[in-house]
């Protein structure tokens, strides 16, 4: 009996990580989707990530409110995809090594800047700042079992997972949408029936900049107490890898970061238990995954067809 | 949208497919200044006084010979990510391993210094630098095989590599390769018999860097003045009609991938044996991306790498010395190398701007 | 108002001063890309419920004066009135609220949206969600009008091309244009299509729409327009009638000099056969199948012409003749021997040269010198080689002799290849491919997109090359190429050869029903 009740606290506790550890890939990943499907690719998500969960960190420690917090970690997320947008769609700048740039500068500047302010400090003193609190949802979260996995998080993980339809709905059943697709298709074709490509480019790239912002506000404030240099850990690049894993729908996206997810909870379960593993296999675990992920895709078939390429008339 | 005539002369930006000399050296000496500035400013955030800084920066990196020459050791490994980087994007394969390869490289070299250690150091460097080599070229085998048999960028591939590899390596340093005396991650000391030897005296300047000046020299020659330097060129300049003229993509690709790993591979082992003199987690730095930048900043020329990659290699002391003398933290050095990228990106982008000014009649 | 070159008719139509019959005109307009003037000073009138065509070789700057008159360029000077007032013209969206249509020379269409969709782009603003239903109607009433008969709710990549060119007609008069701009719409189209597009123009005309009909192809200026302007290098060298020009004179303006129609072409006995292929299948790049058992035999001494609207596997075709494309199946014997899956070195080694239909794509790398293209491919051969270094000196050498006798210009082996003109890039793949003992030669669409001059050098040296013994398989959209140049002609039609014609005798109404499948020897 008591090994039942151990096996579905367990059981329970991983499903719960799961959605947990999702939140933020899913607010990057369905970040990235629409730029992508503008055209754009954010190489650079990884760097926006950790320069939001920097961010959101210092407001939060200096101002005491996470609601502030929040919000200008997402903006910090629109400013990084700004200046990626302004360097590859303005100044037509490769977009590989333009995201690579922003990433070095968001791993070195943060450290820099945390390095500045925390300079005597080990780590283990770093400040603490309060995390967002679970909503239990009323009804939704007393039902047995079901209630723990899905209806007790925070607001953020709420929001990520509503963000799924939001999008799905925003980009297949919306005019605008319509238009962000085509951008990703034939920006010719966009611009000779009159939508400006590169302005509705940048907004779509800003978009999932302030997505990937409340992603890394969530690694930082959302789940830790504290931040550490290159907390972000990889993040990122798993969100990159979720949309073209997820062929570009955001259906197969949600399923892919559910599949990355339950292997990072199950792996920091599995250490608690005890098991008799490697860690680092652990760890080293999505990244392999991963890789599979890419190399089996039936996907990448519906890859926007413009993806990466800047447009210019003449 | 109908509007009357207009009499005032507008101003037309048009892009050019070419830069012109000058508009390259303005847009150059643009950037240059931009992140001198932007520097300036990271020191002043930083609680310095702004011209001690660059004193203190400028002293630390060529200021005695001493840092010179210390200069020149934090360059070896960057001369060498720089050129595996210039092998690769030559070739528009956009390698982003350096990091991996480069631990690779050091891991391999290490156990084949566990299995040769009782032999006599004319064979045993020799040996190590072999495995160092083997080692990084395999890493960057991985993502040209999964690429030519499966489609899959390499961009991806290779960072996703970057991260297993690091696992891996702390795996094997809390466990079978673990320095039983210590609490941290790392190996036992390395005998000196297998230490490279050190170039001048009372300093830290080894082997390596007599490696990477070879390796840069060589890489030279491959590009300009072979076949297979030809191919690479070709196939990073017009992979199409490349493959439509007979140049086998897929073997050059794996041959590219091969060599960019292998140089990444000596980076790693060069430190492990040249400086640090024990494996850890943390003997790269960021060398790897450090690399990237140099060699973007080099225009891909692999005799520019040298001067650049010594250029960072005082950077690096610099900051250090930096460090002690105001309290700048030395991670100034890494948003300094990220700044000087992006403006240099910006530059060249802008300096395609041509801008002109037309009158109505 | 000036007059240019003291030939042509400007400003308005004989007989008429009424203003209110122009619907669009150019005043002096100019424009530059870096430092090529593609329009220079060009003032042209078009009229009212005219078909006006816009005729010139290719490089003449005919698209970039659509594509200022549709708002896509900015002028760099001079002005357009449009229905008699001045506007500019800063982007399409613009040109489409005037009433301005165009429909561009390669398709602008999304290819995983469906027609409706790709109609549906341009009249967004004012919904949030997605109503396609009124823009269905709407577009099946122009469709019931015109009597196009498309599926609304196919994707574009399940269209046939010709389909797809009426969806760009379609996205085009959606909006109810008064002016309708079209930029080559026959390039893809079988001649039956071309008569029924030329019947819809007609139609739409009565209906008092404005149409200017850009063209290089002197037949279609002659049989659709009411009048037509002809462009040379980017000047306006005349506006005339139609009816009082021939094709004779329009050519002429078109080249500055005058122009041999016909190409002189002995009779030649075909020789043995030189390539003989089997029952090819193989798929294209999406792994449909495109060769679906194609069998010919070239003769040495012979031209042997394929045909065929873009798309029913000439590609393909020439693909696996270069070693480029793996064949599933079938045969492929050369004097004898199996050359079957060779690679696109092994087959140059066997004596099959081939010239790639876009050179600056397939056929060169543009950032390298001359003298670099021209051992592209042959850089590991022993002449080209010091040991395992290249000699610089031999390639020097052999590219100055090769641009002389080809007569390549700038003439310095060290040009950056970008610098040519697109007939000097031609010769210079095509001094590259026969300086080699050549048994064979393939070409794609040789001529595409060159001056008069250097096709006329190009049929001297094909014809040349006939002569010599080598058989020579053309690939060409060109009809008139074909004819003259070819001894038989085979088309093309889903993947397979529909029939062969041998030239004399053969017309170009006949292969035209054969390449769009409709005949009775073709039916498969």
């Amino acid at each position: 009996m008591i090994d039942n009740l151990l096996q579905a606290a367990i059981i329970i506790n991983i499903l719960s990580s799961m959605i947990r550890i999702a939140t933020p890939i899913l607010f990057a990943a369905m970040g990235e989707l629409v730029a992508e499907r503008s055209g754009v690719m954010n190489m650079g998500l990884e760097g926006t990530m950790l320069t939001a969960a920097f961010i959101g960190f210092i407001v939060a420690e200096k101002t005491g409110s996470l609601g502030l917090a929040i919000l200008i970690a997402s903006l910090s997320g629109a400013v990084m995809s700004l200046i990626l947008a302004f360097m590859t769609i303005t100044l037509g700048v490769d977009q590989i090594i333009t995201g690579l740039a922003l990433n070095l500068l968001a791993s070195g500047g943060t450290l820099y800047w945390f390095r500045l302010d925390y300079a005597q400090t080990s780590l283990e003193n770093t400040p603490l700042v309060d995390i967002l609190n679970p909503i239990n949802l009323p009804i939704l979260s007393d039902i047995p079992y079901l209630g723990k996995i899905f209806f007790s998080h925070n607001i953020l993980t709420y929001l990520s997972f509503l963000l799924v339809p939001v999008i799905w709905f925003f980009l297949y059943k919306a005019s605008y949408g319509l238009k962000i697709r085509s951008l990703g298709e034939n920006p010719k074709a966009a611009d000779v029936t009159g939508t400006n490509v590169n302005k509705n480019r940048y907004i779509a790239v800003i978009i999932g900049g302030l997505m990937a912002g409340l992603g890394g506000a969530f690694v930082s404030i959302g789940s830790v107490e504290r931040f550490f240099p290159d907390m972000t850990a990889g993040k990122g690049w798993l969100a990159i890898v979720i949309v073209i894993a997820g062929n570009w729908k955001p259906g197969r996206i949600l399923l892919a970061t559910l599949i990355f997810a339950f292997l990072d909870a199950f792996q920091l379960q599995v250490q608690s238990i005890g098991v008799h593993l490697p860690y680092q296999i652990l760890l080293a675990l999505p990244y392999i995954v991963a890789i599979i992920a890419l190399i089996s895709g039936r996907a990448r078939s519906n890859a926007p067809q413009s993806l990466g390429i800047p447009y210019h008339r003449d | 949208m109908e509007t009357a005539e207009n009499k005032k002369p507008r101003i037309k930006v048009e892009k050019r497919e070419h830069a012109s000399p000058i508009a390259q050296i303005v847009a150059l000496v643009g950037a240059v200044a931009l992140s001198i500035i932007v520097t300036g400013l990271l020191m002043y955030i930083g609680g310095a006084d702004i011209k001690a800084g660059f004193i203190a920066l400028f002293e630390g990196a060529f200021g005695s010979r001493q840092a010179i020459i210390e200069s020149l050791v934090k360059a070896t490994p960057l001369i060498l990510t720089g050129l595996a980087t210039v092998v690769a994007f030559r070739a528009r394969i956009w390698n982003i391993g350096q990091e991996g390869q480069l631990y690779v490289g050091a891991i391999a070299s290490y156990w084949a210094y566990l299995q040769f250690n009782s032999l006599p150091p004319i064979i045993l460097l020799p040996l190590i630098i072999l495995f160092a080599l083997i080692g990084g070229a395999l890493c960057g085998l991985i993502p040209a095989v999964i690429k030519a048999k499966f489609g899959v960028d390499e961009i991806i591939i290779t960072i996703m590599l970057n991260y297993i590899v690091i696992y891996f390596l702390s795996w094997l340093l809390s466990g079978p390769w673990k320095d039983p005396n210590h609490y941290y991650q790392q190996s036992p000391s390395i005998l000196e018999s297998a230490h490279f030897p050190i170039l001048l005296a009372h300093s830290r300047l080894h082997l390596g860097f007599i490696l990477a000046i070879v390796a840069a020299i060589l890489i030279y020659l491959l590009l300009s003045k072979t076949p297979l330097g030809y191919e690479i060129n070709a196939l990073g300049l017009n992979p199409t009609a490349a493959r439509f003229q007979g140049i086998k993509v897929v073997k050059t690709m794996i041959i590219v991938m091969l060599i960019s790993g292998a140089l990444s591979g000596l980076a790693g082992t060069g430190e492990l044996f040249g400086v640090i003199y024990r494996l850890k987690s943390t003997i790269s730095l960021g060398y790897g991306y450090a690399g990237i930048i140099i060699a973007m900043l080099a225009g891909l020329n692999p005799l520019a790498v040298v001067p650049v990659a010594i250029l960072f290699g005082g950077l690096i002391n610099g900051s250090y010395y930096l460090q002690t003398t105001t309290n700048v933290p030395a991670s100034i050095v890494y948003v300094i190398q990220a700044i000087v990228l992006l403006f240099f990106l910006g530059a060249r982008a802008i300096s395609l701007y041509k801008i002109r000014f037309i009158k109505n009649d | 108002m000036p007059v240019n070159n003291g030939m042509s008719q400007m400003i308005n139509p004989k007989g008429s001063t009424d203003n209110s019959s122009v619907v669009i005109a150019t005043r002096n307009l100019t424009k530059r890309f870096e430092s090529v003037v593609a329009n220079d000073d060009i003032s042209i009138d078009f009229c009212r419920g005219e078909i006006h065509c816009l005729l010139g070789e290719n490089g003449a700057g005919k698209t970039t004066l659509a594509e200022c008159l549709f708002g896509y360029y900015q002028l760099d000077s001079g002005e357009i009135n449009y229905k008699g007032r001045r506007v500019i013209l800063s982007s399409p969206s613009v040109a489409i609220k005037l009433g301005i249509g165009m429909v561009h020379q390669h398709f602008v269409l999304i290819r995983p949206f469906s027609v409706v969709e790709n109609i549906a782009m341009g009249s967004l603003k004012s919904n949030i969600l997605l109503d396609l239903s009124a823009t269905e109607k709407k577009t099946e009433s122009l469709c019931e009008q015109y009597g196009i008969k498309i599926d609304l709710h196919a994707k574009i990549s399940q269209l046939s091309v010709g389909e797809q060119q009426w969806v760009e007609i379609l996205k085009a008069v959606y909006y109810g244009v008064d002016l309708l701009i079209l930029d080559e719409p026959t390039a893809a189209l079988t001649p039956q299509e071309v008569d029924k597009l030329f019947s819809v123009l007609q139609q739409m005309k009565q209906q008092g729409l404005s149409v200017i009909f850009v063209t290089h192809k002197l037949k279609e200026v002659m049989e659709i327009s009411d009048r037509v302007s002809v462009l040379r290098r980017g000047k306006l060298i005349e506006t005339a009638y139609t009816s009082e020009v021939t094709q004779e004179s329009l050519a002429r303006k078109m080249v500055g000099r005058d122009v041999v129609f016909k190409v002189a072409k002995e009779y030649i006995a075909a020789g043995e056969p030189l390539l003989e292929t089997s029952n090819l299948t193989a798929p294209n790049d999406q792994g449909q199948p495109a060769l679906r058992g194609v069998s010919f035999t070239l003769h040495k001494s012979e031209i042997l012409g394929i045909a065929g609207i873009a798309g029913n596997g000439q590609r393909e075709l020439f693909e696996v003749m270069s070693g480029v494309r793996k064949l599933d199946s079938g045969e492929m014997l050369f004097i004898g021997k199996n050359i079957a899956n060779f690679s696109p070195t092994q087959i140059k080694k066997a004596g099959i040269a081939h010239i790639p239909d876009d050179r600056i794509s397939e056929g060169l790398i543009m950032d390298f010198s001359v003298a670099d293209n021209l051992i592209l491919g042959r850089q590991r051969d022993k002449d080209n080689r010091k040991g395992i270094f290249l000699d610089r000196n031999h390639i020097h050498n052999s590219a100055v002799g090769l641009i002389d006798s080809f007569n390549i210009t700038p003439s310095s082996p060290t040009n950056r290849t970008r610098y040519l003109s697109g007939g000097n890039l031609q010769k210079v793949i095509l001094a590259r491919e026969l300086n080699r003992d050549i048994k064979c030669l393939v070409a794609n669409q040789p001529t595409r997109g060159l001056d008069v001059g250097v096709i006329e050098y190009i049929y001297q040296r094909l014809l040349e090359l006939r002569t010599l013994g080598i058989g020579i398989l053309l690939f060409s959209e060109d009809l008139d190429e074909l004819l003259s140049l070819s001894d038989r002609i085979a088309v093309m039609f889903r993947g397979k050869i529909m029939r062969m014609f041998t030239t004399p005798g053969a017309s170009l109404e006949e292969i035209g029903l054969c390449m769009a499948g409709i005949d009775g020897n073709c039916r498969e």
